[in-house]
């Protein structure tokens, strides 16, 4: 074994599982379960690295999603535009908007709840144009693609509802799985590189890091774009699976909070946080309801009910989020393991 | 007799067993055989309830949880699919949580209980989501209020739905207009549409209602779009106001629906008439009971039973006895499934393919809806059509179109 190969064994058994997924679950239903995790971990990976990594903490990251998505159902379905061309339009359309949203905001020095204030406000503006720009959006009608039902144009078209039986089982997880690869990939380097140093210095105190010599508004401008680019992929999944979009889909507050929540869960400023806590609270609702189910019947809500009050706990006692909780176990065992040699 | 020696007389040897067994199953196979009907009725079919019984559409989505589950069990009361030897009819829930993403994983865990079929999913969106995911695995699915016409136009052999669609509705709810302004001697001209715009439901339900009333003679004079959820309608309230239309036509969903025509009623906002299409409040009892005074005289065109038939009325009473709302949920979900078992019963099977052969060449009138018998066209119920009800004193009467009417309009109201 190489020294990459052996430093990174971790990385590379979770990627390796990950890939092996379909050898090992044939259950439609928890494909579906792990599809969605997936999902919202690659929305929280984009949160992360402006919130995480960079303390700028955004209340309005459907922003992006609803962006990505909107165009990239948009250009299917005004002017037949390929999916595989749309894709590349989308991503750019989110860090498009990322750096009109960015250069606003950085340009004039909002930070902390002024910054989360202004995402909001432009997460909602956003919502309204959606809803008002008819000829444009559609309007609240939404935007619904034709459903291909030809197995030999799965491909082409990015659909696979109707493709060949491995492709309609497990087409959407390895889309999902893509992005989550390039997207924690990124976010890898970016934690190793000069540009995530100076993101997490500028986090940490923003004037000091400008009197070491850090150009933080360029550097605050790269991370947006970045956490852009990351969460518009996300609505291109989204579009490409079911298929439609609305306003409410694209630039409600519910993928701005699923957005956030992840890598609070799981631990921010931490490659691995947004998937630890996506599966966790997928995990947890899952849980919950399977058990209030078992125990008192169907109880709709109820099982929402214990979700938050366990939420509330591990937020109350995890800080810094489960990886938080995991490194600081380990160091107590490591600790431990020293004192007793 | 010494204990080892009963252990002994009862002790099971290798041939025994052999001819026990043997013996044993000949008589469950000839009993089987002799009445099949008998060991059948031990397998229940599994039928998936999928609503948003959380989230923002969960009172509807309870709403068509109660209407489905008590079809249900009077199906089972009754002595279950006959067909199948009267197996029992077991409710698989889902709960869509008010996001399409969830509604679509929702199917998979019932694709995996065994449903042989599936009712819901209630609203448009979830519908769209929940209908491609059933069509995956061939299980056929009766959408039981979506309204969004594309849901049943995509050519997805699985799907079906019962009552109409926004088409129709439309097309109606105009006519409807027609026929009460007509009859008041055409005091109405100038209308304003107040819909909801977040969700497919209300954008087209408003283009359609102003493509459809302009050529008849009326002037929509302002369209006025809100969000979804929406907390103040003062503004548009005050903007009607100053308007001053002869009708207004709002729609949208029941919360909306309510502070709308609560709105409307503080601010003293006067019309000749309030005529809703699928109004979300205005043919609710709830909203009847709770607010009888924004209620008043307020028209709607939406889902409605057909008042002309007992069944319908009893079951209202049995749904206000559970303390419950009678509502176009309940009724709508209900009849669904009771069309699910119907078809079943046709198929004399539970076999997915075979419930969709059935669904699709259905000619069910054993229901109180207003729809004749079902006649499906490309999932779609050709029949099915909306009425248009008015609120008069604690009761929603039928006012159009004639034939099911049960009072005369109040309009100018």
């Amino acid at each position: 074994m190489n020294g990459f190969a052996k430093s990174h064994l971790g990385w590379l058994l979770l990627a390796a599982a990950l890939l092996a997924v379909p050898v090992f679950v044939k259950s439609g239903r928890w494909i579906e379960f792990i599809e969605l995790t997936l999902f919202v971990a690659v929305l929280g990976q984009g949160w992360n690295i402006l919130g995480g990594y960079g303390g700028q903490y955004s209340f309005g990251h459907a922003l992006f999603f609803g962006t990505g998505a909107y165009i990239q159902a948009l250009l299917q379905f005004k002017y037949g535009v390929s999916p595989w061309i749309a894709m590349w339009f989308a991503v750019s359309g989110g860090v498009l908007v990322g750096l009109f949203v960015g250069y606003l905001s950085f340009r004039y020095g909002l930070r902390g709840s002024y910054f989360a204030l202004i995402t909001l406000a432009f997460a909602e503006a956003f919502h309204v144009v959606a809803r008002s720009f008819i000829s444009i959006t559609e309007g609240g009608r939404g935007v619904q693609l034709a459903l291909n039902r030809d197995p030999d144009q799965a491909i082409a078209l990015f659909q696979f509802t109707f493709a060949d039986p491995f492709l309609k089982s497990y087409g959407y997880y390895y889309v999902i799985l893509a992005l989550l690869m390039i997207a924690y990939g990124a976010t890898w380097w970016m934690e190793r590189s000069r540009f995530g140093a100076q993101l997490v210095a500028l986090r940490e105190n923003e004037d000091a890091a400008e009197a070491l010599g850090i150009n933080t508004f360029r550097t605050k401008m790269a991370a947006i774009c970045m956490s852009a680019a990351i969460t518009s992929s996300s609505g291109i999944y989204y579009v490409q699976k079911f298929l439609f979009v609305d306003p409410a889909i694209a630039y409600g507050p519910t993928k701005s909070v699923e957005a956030l929540f992840a890598p609070i869960i799981g631990g921010l400023g931490t490659v691995l946080g947004p998937l630890v806590g996506s599966v966790f609270i997928h995990g947890l609702s899952e849980v919950t309801r399977e058990a209030i189910d078992a125990v008192w019947g169907a109880r709709p809500g109820v099982d929402l009910i214990l979700f938050g009050i366990i939420l509330v706990l591990v937020l109350g006692f995890a800080p810094k989020g489960l990886v938080g909780l995991a490194e600081a176990a380990w160091r107590r065992v490591a600790r431990g393991g020293k004192a007793q040699r | 007799m010494s204990n080892d020696t009963k252990a002994t007389r009862y002790k099971l040897n290798r041939r025994g067993f052999v001819k026990g067994a043997a013996a044993g199953s000949a008589v469950a196979v000839a009993g089987i055989a002799g009445f099949p009907h008998i060991a059948r009725a031990q397998a229940a079919v599994k039928l998936g309830v999928l609503h948003p019984v959380t989230g923002f559409l969960q009172f509807s989505g309870g709403q068509c949880r109660y209407g489905a589950l008590m079809a249900i069990e009077e199906i089972n009361a009754s002595g279950g699919i006959k067909a199948l030897g009267g197996a029992k009819l077991e409710p698989v829930l889902g709960d869509a949580q008010s996001k399409a993403e969830i509604g679509a994983a929702e199917v998979e865990k019932l694709n995996e209980a065994g449903v042989a079929a599936i009712v819901g999913a209630f609203s448009s969106g979830i519908s769209l989501a929940t209908t491609q995911a059933a069509a995956k695995y061939g299980i056929p699915h009766a959408v039981d209020v979506g309204v969004n016409d594309k849901i049943v136009g995509r050519g997805l052999e699985n799907t079906f739905r019962f009552g109409p669609g926004f088409g129709v509705i439309t097309k109606r709810g105009v006519e409807g207009l027609i026929e009460i302004n007509k009859a008041a001697g055409n005091p109405a001209k100038r209308i304003v549409i107040v819909h909801e715009n977040t969700t497919p439901f209300g954008s087209y339900m408003a283009g359609l209602m102003k493509k459809g009333l302009e050529p008849a003679g009326f002037e929509v004079v302002e369209t006025l779009p809100h969000p979804t959820p929406n907390k103040d309608f003062r503004n548009i309230a005050l903007k009607i106001k100053e308007i001053k239309p002869d009708v207004i036509i709002p729609s949208h969903y029941y919360n909306e629906g309510v502070l709308f025509l609560r709105t409307l009623q503080r601010q003293r906002v006067s019309a000749k008439g309030i005529y809703s299409v699928l109004g979300g409040a205005s043919s609710q009892y709830r909203f009847v009971n709770e607010f009888p005074d924004a209620a008043r005289n307020v028209m709607d065109c939406n889902h409605w039973f057909d008042p002309g038939k007992p069944a319908a009325l009893g079951q209202r009473k049995k749904v206000e006895a559970a303390g419950k709302s009678y509502s176009y949920e309940v009724f709508l979900a209900y009849t669904a499934v009771k069309w699910i078992a119907d078809s079943m019963e046709r198929a004399g099977s539970a076999d997915r393919a075979r419930i969709i052969e059935a669904m699709a060449s259905s000619t069910w009138s054993g229901h109180f809806m207003p729809y004749g018998a079902t006649r499906i066209v490309k999932g779609q119920n050709t029949g099915a059509q909306p009425l248009v009800m008015q609120v008069q004193g604690s009761e929603i009467e039928v006012i159009a179109p004639s034939g099911y009417a049960t009072r005369k309009a109040v309009f100018p109201s």
